[in-house]
């Protein structure tokens, strides 16, 4: 008898939890507070460029506006496509609405992971937002994915090493490539292994700007097929140039890629003689990088804040940036970074993510991403950036950026690294049509999703 | 020497057959549980990645479009493509020269372990397990930071020995990448060979290491003729394990792939594996070369397994 109780309350229980399990949310309407109170949606976030003033913004907002609850969930750079190709197709893992790098936005878009929002279009901003990053998540006339925020790459230079070399600031590309090359001759400091433009063998984030600046294309789409065009005569314009910069201006290793460039512009470790005086310094080995406009924060002299973290401090007397110039008294287009968002087409409240949409690109939320240094994606906000050298030099540079190819296998073009192995070839290369055609062949499957 | 033991003399007689008792299927049945989750958890993804190889499935197919059979295609694509058998060809040298070092310098450990005082031999014996301990990715951390091209203490080290180190690459080119990879495997494959060779040599009798170096017996023809016999089945077993975890060894190609070096060229079987899988969302091929790798571990382990079923049958 006891055994026959306790086998019966063990399957009560079992029961209980199993039947708990299987109910779900009914969707309802997102304009009545009281019936949301119970639910959550999920946003997720990649990295840590968004600062938490502004996630705890959006939380407030949406339970006042909604009365449902936001939960945000960030998630690695490194880490996001394989998670997003994991749980976006499963609706009771999917995130409700998330951020997506630009480049990747055109394959999730184009596979059908979000949800169709051209009718939020014209609501949430219309043509005032940013029209390249817009097209990243568009297939044909709808859209899907829309642009959440911006940033862009500038040259930061070492402005005493410039001025030892004797080399002013660049107005057009060609005066840059040559003056970039002159430092590296130069070399006025004695530093060994210097370069007067450090450019990774491998960097074709920073690189492909002067193939944009020569109106070269890396892709061109015609009714729906991709072809890579890395052999057209302006892209090959553009990689000539390339070329003689790895030969005479920059002793970065073959294989380096697009990241940390800033160490090397820093002096943290010097190297003194018997007098003092010093001698060299180990850090400093290169007069220009190229990167993203947030890198100011990693550049100047070394310092301690109050919990004992290292900090650099931009230093005017050393440090200067501009944007990359072009040829054409414009800036030269560089490549855009930035992130677009979008609902997942399997979410189960799409209304509450709408709302939550709604909320990111009000003005209110768009003024705060400029204030934190992020592009916002209403251009009729830009200005809250502010007006310091760093956000100028933001402005000016987007204001021609370009993006990659909105091609839907582009994601797997990034992800098997051919861009970075083409880079690296183009220095030893002696006849760069041919090594183009090459990849042009590798690319052109890639890019259609083959 | 050896004395009557009257309690192996009683086991050794034939034993009277046991009545059959009721109930004999609960011993299965108890089983079946742990089989069951056993096959449910290793066999599902195994048949999943076997049938996804045969089909054409990719991101969208991942959002809901069904796949498509396309039988042995994925296999064909994959052994005619030459860079298929470059990768394999690489991961089998690789693993084939690592395993190979690592059980050297794992026995000579061993052997060191045993001949040393009991205070050194426990130095040595934390300094191994601190190696073992430490988590993969911490430990690749540090080893990056040694072999950086700019600030890393090996290249230090060998500038200020006087030869020209400064400023070295050594990811750059991959037969120096691979080296620098097997260095990094080995240091952290030795501790685990060095502790079970070392369990296996307390098999070993001293009296009969004494009686063969009285009957003259050098330091070689002792390890030769009586160390290594006796301990085969530990050294064969290493051995095999030890090829199977350095031909999917990932982790840290991954890593030093991260840190420098052209992936293309530096590619094994994991991190192609990886590559095609989440890096191109081409899942049915990623399944194929999975499925193929699994076959050549079974071949490679195949005979290792065969002449211990015959030692334990003989």
């Amino acid at each position: 008898m006891k055994r026959k109780l306790v086998s019966l309350a063990a399957l009560a229980t079992a029961s209980a939890l199993v039947l708990a399990g299987c109910s779900s949310d009914a969707d309802g309407g997102s304009d009545d507070t009281a019936s949301n109170s119970g639910k959550t949606i999920t946003l997720w976030l990649a990295g840590g460029d968004t600062p938490d003033a502004l996630r705890d913004y959006l939380k407030t907002e949406f339970a006042e506006q909604t009365g449902a609850t936001l939960n945000i969930q960030q998630q690695d750079w490194g880490d996001l496509v394989t998670k997003l190709t994991t749980s976006l197709p499963d609706a009771n893992n999917t995130p409700d609405v998330t951020e997506l790098g630009n480049t990747q936005s055109s394959t999730f878009s184009n596979v059908g992971a979000f949800l169709d929002i051209s009718d939020m279009y014209d609501d949430l901003g219309g043509d005032k937002l940013l029209q390249s990053f817009v097209d990243a998540g568009k297939v044909g006339d709808k859209n899907y994915a829309l642009p959440y925020y911006f940033g862009s790459r500038a040259v930061f230079t070492r402005a005493d090493v410039w001025a030892a070399a004797g080399v002013e600031v660049p107005t057009t590309l060609d005066e840059f490539n040559a003056g970039v090359a002159a430092i590296n001759a130069a070399n006025p400091l004695n530093i060994p292994d210097f370069s007067g433009f450090y450019l990774g063998g491998q960097d074709w984030r920073n690189g492909i700007s002067w193939i944009f600046a020569n109106d070269g294309e890396l892709a061109t789409v015609k009714d729906g097929t991709w072809t890579s065009t890395l052999a057209s005569e302006n892209t090959l314009t553009g990689l000539a140039q390339l070329q003689e910069l790895y030969k005479s201006a920059s002793n970065a290793p073959n294989d380096a890629k697009d990241s940390n460039q800033y160490i090397y512009l820093n002096d943290s470790d010097e190297i003194k003689d018997a007098e003092g005086a010093v001698t060299a310094s180990t850090s400093l080995s290169a007069a220009t990088i190229m990167a993203p406009t947030w890198a100011h924060g990693s550049i100047g002299t070394l310092g301690t804040d109050a919990d004992g973290k290292a900090t650099r401090t931009w230093d005017d007397s050393k440090n200067a940036l501009f944007a990359l110039p072009g040829n054409d008294g414009k800036p030269a287009p560089v490549f855009a970074g930035g992130s677009n968002i979008g609902i997942s087409a399997k979410s189960k409240n799409p209304e509450l993510a709408k709302s939550l949409l709604e909320i990111i690109f009000s003005e209110d939320y768009q003024t705060m991403l400029g204030q934190s240094g992020l592009g916002p994606a209403n251009s009729d906000y830009v200005d809250s950036l502010g007006d310091d050298q760093f956000a100028a030099a933001l402005i000016e540079s987007a204001s021609n950026s370009k993006l990659t190819p909105a091609a839907p296998g582009w994601a797997t073009v990034e992800g098997s690294m051919v861009m970075e192995e083409f880079f690296s070839k183009i220095e030893g290369a002696s006849d760069l049509k041919a090594l183009a055609e090459e990849y042009d062949k590798k690319l052109t499957p890639m890019l259609n999703g083959e | 020497m050896t004395t009557e033991n009257p309690v192996l003399e009683q086991a050794a007689a034939p034993r009277p057959p046991r009545p059959r008792k009721k109930g004999r299927s609960t011993p299965y049945l108890l089983i079946v549980p742990a089989c069951g989750i056993l096959i449910l958890a290793l066999g599902y993804p195994l048949v999943w990645q076997f049938i996804t190889s045969m089909q054409k499935f990719g991101l969208s197919q991942q959002f809901g479009q069904p796949p498509e059979f396309v039988w042995f295609a994925n296999y064909v694509t994959l052994f005619t493509d030459p860079y298929m058998w470059t990768v394999v060809a690489r991961s089998l040298a690789f693993c084939l020269v690592t395993a190979a070092v690592t059980m050297a310098i794992g026995t000579l450990l061993a052997l060191l372990m045993n001949a040393v005082h009991a205070g050194v031999r426990i130095t040595l014996q934390i300094s191994l397990l601190l190696a073992w301990a430490m988590p993969v990715v911490a430990a690749m951390t540090v080893w990056n930071w040694l072999i950086d091209w700019r600030r890393g203490v090996l290249n230090t080290v060998l500038t200020g020995m006087g030869l020209d180190f400064q400023n070295h690459n050594w990811l750059a080119n991959p037969l120096s990448f691979f080296f620098i990879a097997m260095v990094i495997v080995v240091w952290m494959s030795v501790p685990f060979v060095a502790f079970s060779i070392y369990a296996g040599l307390t098999q070993v009798s001293t009296e009969v290491l004494e009686a063969a170096q009285l009957d003259g017996a050098g330091l070689s023809q002792r390890l030769r003729f009586i160390i290594v016999p006796i301990i085969r089945p530990v050294l064969a077993i290493i051995l095999l394990l030890q090829v199977i975890w350095d031909l999917r060894v990932f982790t840290q190609i991954r890593l030093l792939q991260d840190a420098g070096s052209i992936a293309s060229e530096t590619n094994l079987l994991g991190t192609y594996i990886y590559q095609l899988g989440v890096g191109s969302s081409d899942f049915a091929m990623a399944s194929a070369v999975s499925i193929f790798v699994l076959v050549l571990t079974v071949a490679l382990s195949w005979f290792y397994v065969r002449s211990m079923l015959k030692e334990d049958d003989s």
